[in-house]
């Protein structure tokens, strides 16, 4: 099991090495970041080079706190970096079931849960650096421009953060047992999220420990550091939910025929 | 070694497999003969684990309630690797997948890439590589854990006819340390390399045994003519001789199928003599294993239409 697990593991990294997703994802998600830091601070200079205000007109833009700055590149990450973490992550068990890859490997005497699970661990492992790198940058960049945000807060925030991308992940990964078609693997990972946040802002007062509430708890604990009762509730959820993906992955891919 | 009991796959309405027995025994080379879409993948994936059976069950002697996977090697028809791996990374990978330490694993895959003849490429993407390296790596990666059971889905077919040889030469090796089951549509392939054969058709098993047995069951004596112009007419009078079972045309051949051949043979030469018939060949033999597979292969064809 372990030396399976390493061996599958290692595999994984190694593609993601040689399509070179150890760089382009990374520079996606510093992108994704450093966007709205970048563009807000030089917003001013950018109306005024584009020539977009009648003469005469006078804006004054207030500089938004530096703490609210930092949590634009969160929400960047929570649309456009979502969108990035499915497309990695959609073909990692289903692109090989269709191509007949899985045909070779399955039929070795390797287990189904080491099989998943290091799949998953490499790609959370992807996923979460360059969210860190990402987030150090914008944390960079708002310190710079903005004001002070405490770092520490800061990588607190990126934890919990961290634990709503790995269930994230886990809905990609569990899908992906589900379906042969990458594609599919998208639209229904996709819109389980888009589900999950609806049904969440729709019974807001029955579910109050959702894992689309973690981000709504961010703003607070960046400012204040300390973490909420909901906070560590809806932490503890998405935990269990994400054990349970997992666990329902592993089954229903022992259940599947292989081809 | 291995059991197949009742085996049955059912893809909708269509009976792929149906209610298939047969035993694998030790040491053996089994060829899986029949016609495209006969079952034979379907049955060897269920072998395999790849596919459940809709009833029935596959049993393996030696292992009990083991992981069945660990003595089973498989090739598919159209093997696909992992393509941004080189060969040798390949094999290594797989062999690390078998529990096989890192040391032996690397011993291993320089030792298969070189016995399966892709050692010049070893190092190179497999994406790189023909059809018929694929298809090599695909052997190699099928025995690389050493199983005691290697199943083979069409292993020859794609290859062209050096690559045909050297494969079926590696089977005849390979028969030495395990059990092998491979299927085929070619059936000189299937005279080649197995001591037994499995003769399916539509799902079912029709025909089994020792090759021998097989051909001496279903051999029949047989002349052939060869005949200018339309042969319509000498078929129909062929048909009143007493001896004559039946007869087969296949462009200027008519095939007699007869029971007496001594007397077969004399009649015959006295009548095309005497009346003149304009022949150009005559050969007096037996049923090959190839009018085996036709027959077989018409005669459930026959069932069907009625």
């Amino acid at each position: 099991m372990n030396m399976q697990w390493m061996t599958i593991y290692k595999k994984e990294c190694l593609e993601s090495a040689r399509n070179y997703k150890w760089v382009w994802v990374p520079l996606v998600f510093i992108l994704f970041c450093i966007m709205d830091p970048l563009t807000t601070y030089y917003l001013p200079q950018i109306l005024e080079s584009t020539g977009g205000l009648p003469e005469g007109a006078v804006f004054d833009i207030p500089t938004p706190p530096a703490a609210n700055v930092f949590m634009m590149s969160i929400s960047q990450i929570n649309t456009l970096g979502v969108l990035v973490i499915t497309l990695i992550t959609m073909g990692t068990i289903a692109g090989e079931r269709k191509s007949g890859v899985a045909e070779l490997i399955l039929v070795k005497p390797v287990s189904y849960t080491a099989y998943v699970t290091a799949k998953w661990a490499a790609h959370v492992t992807l996923v979460l650096l360059s969210i860190f790198v990402g987030l150090i940058a914008s944390w960079y960049y708002v310190q710079l421009l903005f004001g002070d945000v405490s770092f520490m807060y800061a990588l607190i925030t990126a934890a919990f953060y961290s634990l709503y991308i790995i269930l994230v992940i886990s809905i990609s990964l569990f899908m992906n047992t589900w379906t042969k078609i990458p594609g599919v693997v998208l639209f229904l990972t996709i819109s389980i999220i888009l589900v999950l946040n609806l049904i969440t802002s729709i019974f807001s007062h029955l579910l109050e420990w959702s894992p689309t509430t973690i981000t709504s708890h961010l703003p607070a604990l960046l400012r204040s550091g300390e973490v909420g009762q909901d906070l560590w509730m809806a932490a503890l959820i998405t935990i269990l939910l994400i054990i349970s993906l997992l666990f329902g992955a592993i089954q229903t891919l022992k259940r599947r025929e292989i081809v | 070694m291995i059991h197949l009991k009742n085996l049955t796959k059912t893809f909708g309405k269509e009976n792929a497999v149906k209610n298939i027995t047969f035993d694998l025994s030790q040491g053996k080379c089994v060829a899986l003969l029949g016609p495209n879409g006969a079952g034979k993948t379907t049955t060897l994936k269920m072998i395999a684990g790849l596919m459940h059976p809709s009833s029935g069950q596959v049993e393996l002697s030696s292992g009990g309630g083991d992981d069945i996977r660990k003595y089973i090697g498989y090739l598919p028809q159209h093997p696909q690797f992992h393509n941004w791996m080189t060969g040798k990374e390949f094999l290594q990978y797989v062999a690390r997948l078998s529990r096989i330490s890192k040391l032996e694993s690397i011993k291993l895959a320089e030792e298969l890439v070189e016995r399966v003849g892709i050692a010049d490429a070893k190092n190179r993407k497999i994406s790189s590589y023909s059809g018929g390296m694929k298809q090599r790596l695909g052997i190699a990666q099928a025995m690389i854990h050493k199983p005691s059971v290697l199943l083979l889905d069409e292993p020859v077919s794609a290859l062209d006819p050096i690559g045909r040889r050297d494969v079926l030469n590696l089977m005849e090796e390979l028969k030495q340390e395990a059990t092998l089951l491979y299927s085929t549509h070619i059936l000189s392939d299937a005279e080649e390399a197995s001591d037994e054969i499995l003769l399916m058709h539509k799902g079912e098993i029709v025909e089994s045994g020792s090759l021998q047995d097989v051909k001496e069951r279903h051999q029949v004596d047989k002349v052939t003519l060869r005949l200018e112009g339309n042969v319509q007419p000498f078929k129909e009078k062929l048909e009143t001789l007493p001896f004559v079972t039946h007869t087969d045309v296949q462009k200027q051949k008519i095939h007699v199928y007869v029971q007496n051949v001594t007397e077969a043979r004399d009649v015959l030469l006295e009548l095309v003599t005497k009346e003149q018939w304009p022949l150009l060949f005559f050969e007096v033999g037996q049923t090959t294993l190839e009018d085996l597979f036709m027959e077989v292969v018409n005669e459930h064809a026959m069932d069907d239409h009625l």
